[in-house]
């Protein structure tokens, strides 16, 4: 159990390329933090400056007290799943779990107690005789997973643990190692390009780009409050609506114009502008799907679309719509509600009508791209 | 290219006791048959003949070596199989004060064990650290001995053969001398093997390293058990090498006859001494080299095929 800290830690490769520019985070110890973000982000590289399977190029790197920017990997008392299991093939699953604990001559007894205990708490008990290739992907996963907690490490490390195995399988080890945590109760420092599982695992999330960090934050924060347009496009499912709008300040406050309706800003939202001293200009609105609803009549703040593809996931339908301006528009709609009535009108080419709260709304810059309100 | 998709021709029967259509297809047309027999009938032709030709030689050394040479010639003769079968040949070169061939024979197999013990290690361990080490002019040290590779060995033999005399390793040290000269430039043979650690996911290195292992323990605890059809072939290569070798053997140990290998020593009682009076000693000894090899081919072969990755990672 330890803490980690990076300072200003820094990556660049031989060909001159930058992976990871100045980042800096403290993970509090027995935190789940996972990274996400789009391949090539450097959220891998991150993870493993802390395995110390890379070399650090610049900044400071502390887990619990001690600086380990040149300390090898196996004296960083940490333990990684790999996106392939890396499992060693010629020995059996007993032995793979065993392997790190025969390195730090651990009596036999001991190393028995280990592993039988890991094996009981991921359910491979039975196949601890086995040889990896016997096994399936999820069962190697696990074992992948066992090897690691027999250490009791101080921090525990994994890289996309779940991109190899089918999606049922996933949601199904995702929830494992929510379990998992509970009972291992240590650093955990997760890596995936899925923000489903960013969400559902981190106590806190670190959204990345190019290389930079975007966000850090509780996957609340990061939900409800994106800082900037990348943020808010890749937290959420389906991603955020963007619409070109226009915030207009006028004596009463500020109020958002988008295809000739207004909607004014509620209190809060009209304080944090005034006291940025923002003026009217063009913004990029986001509005999540979920926070749209659709209506079969025009009222006051709604806003015209025609259907273009209605999509039918059983309990709810994911309607592709288009506004009069081109911009296109995704909004959830349960079905419980609908009527038959209702249903036949949802076809290509038919009129709609949108509406949203103040309050969901999300006003970015279209030049910087930041969030107006949260940035 | 889109394989064009294949109908089969079936004929439906009704199987009215059963209630069901079966489908039966029908058997191949006769003319498709025969044809399928005359490739086939070529086919074995070939490899017959080709197996001929290969076998020929041994069958000959053989027969020869088992030529009596009391009441035959021990010269070359018109004819192939033997008129008397006998261990005279095998006799004298075991036995007979005159035959160096014992010790020849234990000369060959100290180089051949010591260079294929050590140039394995050296092999090995190159072709290691060049798959998984990332250093400063790795590229160019892989394409210097790449085409430093391409030239024979043999072109350096006077260089060799005068540094070797300076420091007193040829005639009575040749066999010192001839390990040395084997074993000095094995690395540059990193190339194969290379090739094979390069297929094992460097995931597993990493993994033992976060585990706890050093680079040494990454090597000989995971890497050389899943690289055993590579260990094995390497060793098979270096062993070979210098139990057949003429060339160097032939001037390292020029002029010291007690420290010639086998190959050196049969070759000389052909060319430079009785060629009548040697010839089925020359074939009995060409017998009894050729079987280490065979054993050690024998004994290692399984080990190549065995697929051993498997499992390691996603798959």
């Amino acid at each position: 159990m330890a803490s980690v800290t990076l300072e200003h830690i820094k990556k660049v490769y031989d060909n001159n390329v930058t992976a990871v520019h100045d980042f800096n985070l403290e993970i509090k110890d027995k935190e789940f933090v996972v990274f996400v973000g789009p391949s090539g982000c450097g959220k891998s590289t991150t993870l493993r400056m802390i395995a110390g399977l890379e070399d650090i190029s610049g900044g400071t790197l502390k887990i619990g007290d001690r600086i380990v920017n040149d300390v090898e990997p196996k004296d960083r008392d940490i333990a990684m799943v790999f996106q392939n299991y890396a499992l060693y093939p010629h020995i059996t699953v007993y032995e793979n779990m065993a392997f790190s604990l025969r390195l730090r001559k651990m009596s036999n007894e001991e190393i028995y107690k280990r592993v039988t205990q890991a094996a009981e708490i991921l359910g491979i008990t039975e196949y601890l005789g086995r040889k990896p290739k016997q096994l399936s992907g999820g069962q190697r996963q696990r074992v992948a997973i066992g090897r690691a907690i027999v250490r009791d490490p101080a921090v525990f490390l994994m890289d996309e643990p779940l991109s190899n195995l089918d999606a049922k399988l996933r949601n199904q080890m995702r929830a494992e190692i929510i379990l998992l945590r509970k009972r291992v109760d240590t650093t955990f420092v997760y890596v995936t390009h899925d923000q489903t599982e960013a969400m559902t695992l981190g106590d806190r999330i670190v959204v990345m780009k190019d290389g930079f960090i975007q966000q850090v934050g509780t996957p609340q924060e990061v939900f409800d409050t994106p800082i900037n347009l990348f943020v808010a496009g890749f937290i959420g499912s389906p991603q955020m609506n963007f619409l070109k709008a226009r915030l207009n300040k006028e004596a009463k406050g500020y109020t958002v114009e988008l295809l000739g309706v207004k909607i004014p800003l509620n209190q809060d939202q009209n304080a944090a502008l005034s006291q940025k001293g923002i003026g009217t200009q063009e913004i990029t609105l986001g509005v999540r799907p979920e926070h749209t609803s659709v209506l079969f009549e025009k009222t006051e703040h709604a806003i015209e679309c025609t259907i273009q593809v209605n999509e039918m996931m059983g309990s709810e339908l994911h309607l592709h719509l288009s506004s009069l301006n081109k911009d296109s528009i995704i909004v959830r709609l349960p079905t419980i509600d609908l009527t038959q009535d209702q249903r036949s009108q949802l076809a290509y080419g038919n009129k709609m009508f949108i509406t949203f709260p103040a309050k969901v709304m999300h006003l970015f810059d279209p030049k910087t791209e930041k969030n107006l309100i949260y940035s | 290219m889109s394989k064009k998709h294949e109908v089969p021709e079936v004929d439906i029967v009704i199987d009215e006791e059963a209630g069901v259509i079966r489908e039966v297809k029908p058997e191949k047309t006769r003319s498709k048959k025969g044809h399928e027999r005359r490739v086939n009938t070529s086919i074995y032709v070939i490899l017959i003949l080709m197996s001929i030709i290969w076998l020929a030689p041994f069958f000959f050394l053989v027969f020869q070596s088992f030529r009596s040479y009391a009441t035959e010639s021990g010269g070359m003769v018109d004819y192939l199989l033997p008129k008397q079968w006998s261990l005279d040949n095998y006799k004298w070169l075991l036995e007979s004060q005159e035959s160096n061939f014992l010790r020849w024979y234990g000369n060959t197999l100290i180089i051949a064990i010591f260079s294929a013990a050590i140039q394995t290690i050296m092999v090995l361990s190159v072709s290691y650290a060049l798959s998984r080490l990332r250093f400063r002019g790795r590229k160019l040290i892989m394409n210097v001995v790449l085409v430093l590779g391409m030239f024979p060995g043999f072109l350096t033999m006077i260089t060799l053969y005068f540094l070797l005399k300076q420091l007193g390793l040829t005639q009575t040290g040749a066999i010192p001398g001839l390990i040395l000269i084997y074993v000095a430039s094995s690395g540059m043979g990193y190339y194969i093997s290379k090739g094979f650690f390069d297929t094992i996911p460097k995931s597993l290195d990493e993994s033992a390293r976060i585990d706890g292992a050093t680079r040494f323990q990454v090597f000989k605890k995971i890497i050389m058990p899943l690289a055993k059809p590579i260990v094995i072939y390497t060793i098979l290569m270096a062993f070979m090498a210098p139990w057949g070798d003429y060339v160097f053997a032939s001037y390292v140990a020029f002029g010291s006859e007690p420290n010639y290998n086998v190959a050196v020593g049969l070759y000389r009682w052909v060319n430079v001494a009785d060629y009548q009076g040697y010839f089925t000693r020359f074939c009995a000894g060409g017998v009894l080299v050729a079987v280490p090899i065979t054993a050690l081919f024998l004994a290692l072969q399984k080990y190549y095929v065995e697929g051993v990755t498997g499992g390691a990672v996603k798959g």
